[in-house]
């Protein structure tokens, strides 16, 4: 009796313990429930598997980069060795994250090829005439103008083509578009020759609105070596009619000659501008890409939820109607069939559940609607032991027993199928959640940790409650325990 | 109170009864592999091939008016840059026209955006608040196909690692036949389910037939515990024993079943809809699981 005593007391102590951690401790909501983007990256590598070390990387550039984007309590975390997941909870837009993270953002400084000056003139007004269907084409779009405007785009397309002696695969007019002005990038790219200057050698990225009209410039800061470097480029070919280009994942994204007057020392101080017509945006975006500095291997976007933050609530509610409604039917199902041990058993559920929300708030873990659905059914699986145990007493009171007798012998055969039992669902969740995607991975959680806590509620939390209720003469009526009708032999 | 299911009787009934329903799953599996548009087993959702998925509500005074999807999509084509896609849309109306639901291929965030702001005049004002998008690439769900199926094997050589470590041979060799005939009648009723009603699977019924799967072994478990204890005890013949054990164990297992289903229940009926069809799925397998534990698998124990 003591030692029931005890238990009893144990109990309680974790029962206002959890009450604490649930009250300071808030749970943690996943964006289904609260509304937000998620955003799975995965990193590309064309041969082999994606080191830890290439991992660490990457993450350290994206991390950097949704830092300096200033999006609010963002949360990066690595998923499976070789994707990423980033959630951006709230109305926030998941667009410009994505154009941001998307790019590799390899900076590169070249130097032009001697005797290529007319080829670059002509590129470059090609590239110029192309930017400017492209913009057209936009237009067109935006003013849902019929087929006539668009052809006048194609006319034009074809005679760039013709000019460039290429011909453009895509099926549609605006990846033709697109796929002439990589083109272009390219061959302009291929006129410059790499120097050891990159984006490695910047310790800084800025951005200013030029003075003269409303285009922004991103401004660099080299290392020391890197402006060592960078004079030592620009020395090079001051004075020449070479030109310096500045390539960011292959596209050239500015040209610009180096006067005669530093033909001695270079272009010194340790500082660059990129004046290439930028909006305010578009510079915003630079800026945040070298600062994060190039990612060593590229991402692609794989996958992005958005929920509304409404619908989060309404998910929120109506996850509790199913949670409460399902209890109470459980508890209504256990009380008729079981009388005072169905009541035992719907006392252990609710400890049941303030224990597994109290470990949610611990450990953490995030709940989401799998995560919900794992905890409702796992409530089904809580009474499962305390119905095992439950027929077992029935039995040895059917078989004349006493009270007490019963309940401890009950209790003690039903324990080896009981844990046996649960033995496979724990298997089942311990592979969904090696296995699982970050989706299917809250639904192991919560179920695997509800068929745990279960065990200690079914079996200690009910016997001592029980134990407590027979202490009371007026509990101890047989027919308390077994309905009237069935209790003749 | 006592039950007295006729077990020895009625063996022939139940081996018939299975039977009938693995034939029946089998052949929704055959239909749905050679003679549907999607040419697979059973209809892979959108988690598994890759698309857009998006649900948005649109904001009305009192009733949403009535509008017909196919002259929306009409719309959404005269104002669309990539005409293509349009072809490959589904799109519907639900709640009283309230909620639209659209699936098209993989779109890029920015081509999903321009989708809604198109939506939005046409049919709008839509609360944004009321979002709902998935967007998964089509790499992504290949890889999310590979995992499922992988999990699901693993998980199945664990559990039946466990049983032959745990039982003798023949008990371990019957609960493992019952736990692939509860598997297979689920996912055939899946296969009938996107054969009539387009009903698709994502991962979660992958998920829910892992739960099945550690449940159902579970409800054997118990009722083979219970035969192999009075095997021991009691005096009558080994049929009879088999065919006691069993309803000794009957209340419990419907009993268990019924507190599994109630909470399921609820799910299907107040949760939200991302749910339903897990929850269904595993309310089919507790249902399939129960018959498979109560009657088939101690069945197939019984001598001639």
């Amino acid at each position: 009796m003591k030692r029931r005593q005890g238990w009893l007391f144990f109990i309680i102590f974790l029962l206002t313990l959890s009450v604490y951690l649930l009250i300071n401790y808030p749970l943690q909501l996943g964006l289904d429930l609260q509304g937000g983007s998620q955003l799975t990256l995965q990193i590309i590598k064309e041969e082999g598997k994606v080191t830890r070390d290439e991992l660490e990387a990457v993450n350290s550039v994206i991390d950097k980069r949704v830092n300096n984007l200033g999006v609010s309590e963002s949360n990066l975390q690595t998923l499976g060795g070789d994707q990423l997941i980033l959630e951006l909870p709230g109305e926030q837009n998941p667009l410009v994250a994505s154009r941001v993270l998307g790019k590799t953002a390899l900076l590169e400084f070249r130097t032009q090829k001697e005797g290529t000056s007319t080829d670059l003139k002509n590129l470059q007004l090609q590239r110029l005439s192309i930017k400017e269907l492209i913009e057209q084409y936009s237009i067109e779009e935006k003013n849902q103008n019929n087929d006539n405007y668009f052809k006048v785009i194609q006319d034009d397309l074809i005679d760039i083509e013709q000019e460039l002696n290429y011909s453009s695969t895509s099926n549609d007019l605006y990846g033709k578009l697109i796929e002439i002005k990589k083109y272009v990038d390219k061959e302009i790219t291929n006129l410059f020759i790499k120097t050891d200057l990159s984006g490695k050698d910047l310790i800084n990225a800025g951005r200013r609105q030029e003075q003269t009209n409303s285009n922004w410039e991103v401004l660099l800061t080299f290392s020391n070596s890197g402006g060592e470097k960078f004079a030592e480029i620009t020395k090079s070919i001051a004075g020449t009619n070479q030109l310096l280009a500045i390539i960011l994942d292959g596209e050239s994204i500015s040209e610009a000659s180096v006067g005669n007057q530093f033909a001695s020392t270079g272009i010194t101080g340790g500082s660059a501008t990129i004046s290439g017509n930028f909006s305010a945006e578009n510079a915003r975006e630079l800026e945040v890409q070298l600062k994060g500095g190039s990612l060593p291997l590229p991402i692609e976007i794989v996958e992005t939820n958005t929920i509304g933050a409404l619908l989060g609530s309404k998910n929120i509610l109506k996850s509790l109607y199913a949670a409460i409604s399902g209890l109470i039917f459980v508890g209504i199902f256990m009380i008729f069939n079981y009388r005072i041990l169905g009541f035992v058993s719907v006392l252990s559920l609710v400890l049941y559940g303030f224990f597994n929300l109290a470990l949610y708030s611990l450990i953490p873990v995030t709940l989401t609607l799998p995560g919900i659905s794992g905890l409702i059914l796992s409530i089904g699986m809580a009474v499962d032991a305390n119905i095992l145990i439950f027929e077992r007493i029935r039995e040895e009171l059917y078989d004349g027993n006493t009270l007490s007798r019963s309940i401890d012998s009950g209790f003690q055969r039903a324990n080896s199928s009981i844990v046996d039992g649960h033995i496979t669902t724990l298997l089942s969740c311990f592979v969904l959640f090696l296995l699982g995607t970050n989706f299917v991975k809250g639904f192991a959680a919560t179920l695997g940790i509800g068929v745990l806590i279960s065990l200690f509620t079914s079996l200690n939390c009910s016997k001592t409650i029980l134990r407590f209720f027979t202490t009371y003469q007026s509990l101890r009526q047989k027919n308390l325990y077994l309905p009237k009708n069935n209790f003749s032999n | 109170m006592k039950y007295n299911l006729e077990l020895i009787k009625n063996k022939r009934k139940i081996f018939s009864f299975s039977t009938f329903l693995i034939l029946l799953s089998l052949l929704g599996i055959l239909y749905s592999t050679f003679n549907t548009s999607y040419k697979k087993p059973i209809n892979l959702g959108m988690d598994f091939v890759g698309g857009n998925e998006l649900r948005i509500e649109r904001v009305c005074e009192e009733e949403c008016s009535n509008l017909s999807p196919d002259s929306v999509l009409e719309n959404l084509r005269e104002i669309s840059s990539n005409k293509n896609f349009i072809n490959n849309i589904k799109l519907q109306f639900q709640n009283n026209n309230k909620l639209i639901s659209i699936r098209t291929p993989y779109l890029s965030i920015e081509e999903s955006n321009n989708l809604i702001t198109n939506l939005d005049n046409i049919i709008g004002p839509l609360n944004y608040e009321s979002k709902d998008s998935r967007l998964i690439g089509p790499k992504l769900g290949k890889r999310l196909l590979t995992n499922c199926v992988t999990s699901l094997l693993v998980s199945l050589f664990a559990i039946s690692l466990y049983i032959t470590i745990r039982f003798d041979k023949k008990y371990a060799l019957f609960a493992l036949l019952a736990l692939f005939h509860d598997l297979l009648i689920v996912f055939g009723i899946f296969s009938w389910l996107g054969i009539l009603l387009s009903v698709e699977v994502n991962s979660l019924f992958a998920v829910s037939l892992l739960t099945i799967a550690g449940y159902s072994v579970n409800d054997t478990v118990v009722i083979f515990d219970r035969i192999r204890e009075n095997l021991k005890s009691k005096e009558e013949g080994y049929n009879e024993t088999i065919q006691l054990s069993v309803n000794e164990s009957f209340r419990r297992t419907t009993f268990t079943s019924i507190t599994t289903l109630i909470p399921l229940l609820s799910i299907i009926l107040f949760g939200s809809y991302s749910l339903f069809w897990f929850s269904l799925s595993l309310s089919l397998g507790i249902i399939v699981g129960s018959y498979s534990s109560i009657l088939l698998a101690p069945s197939l124990l019984l001598k001639d």
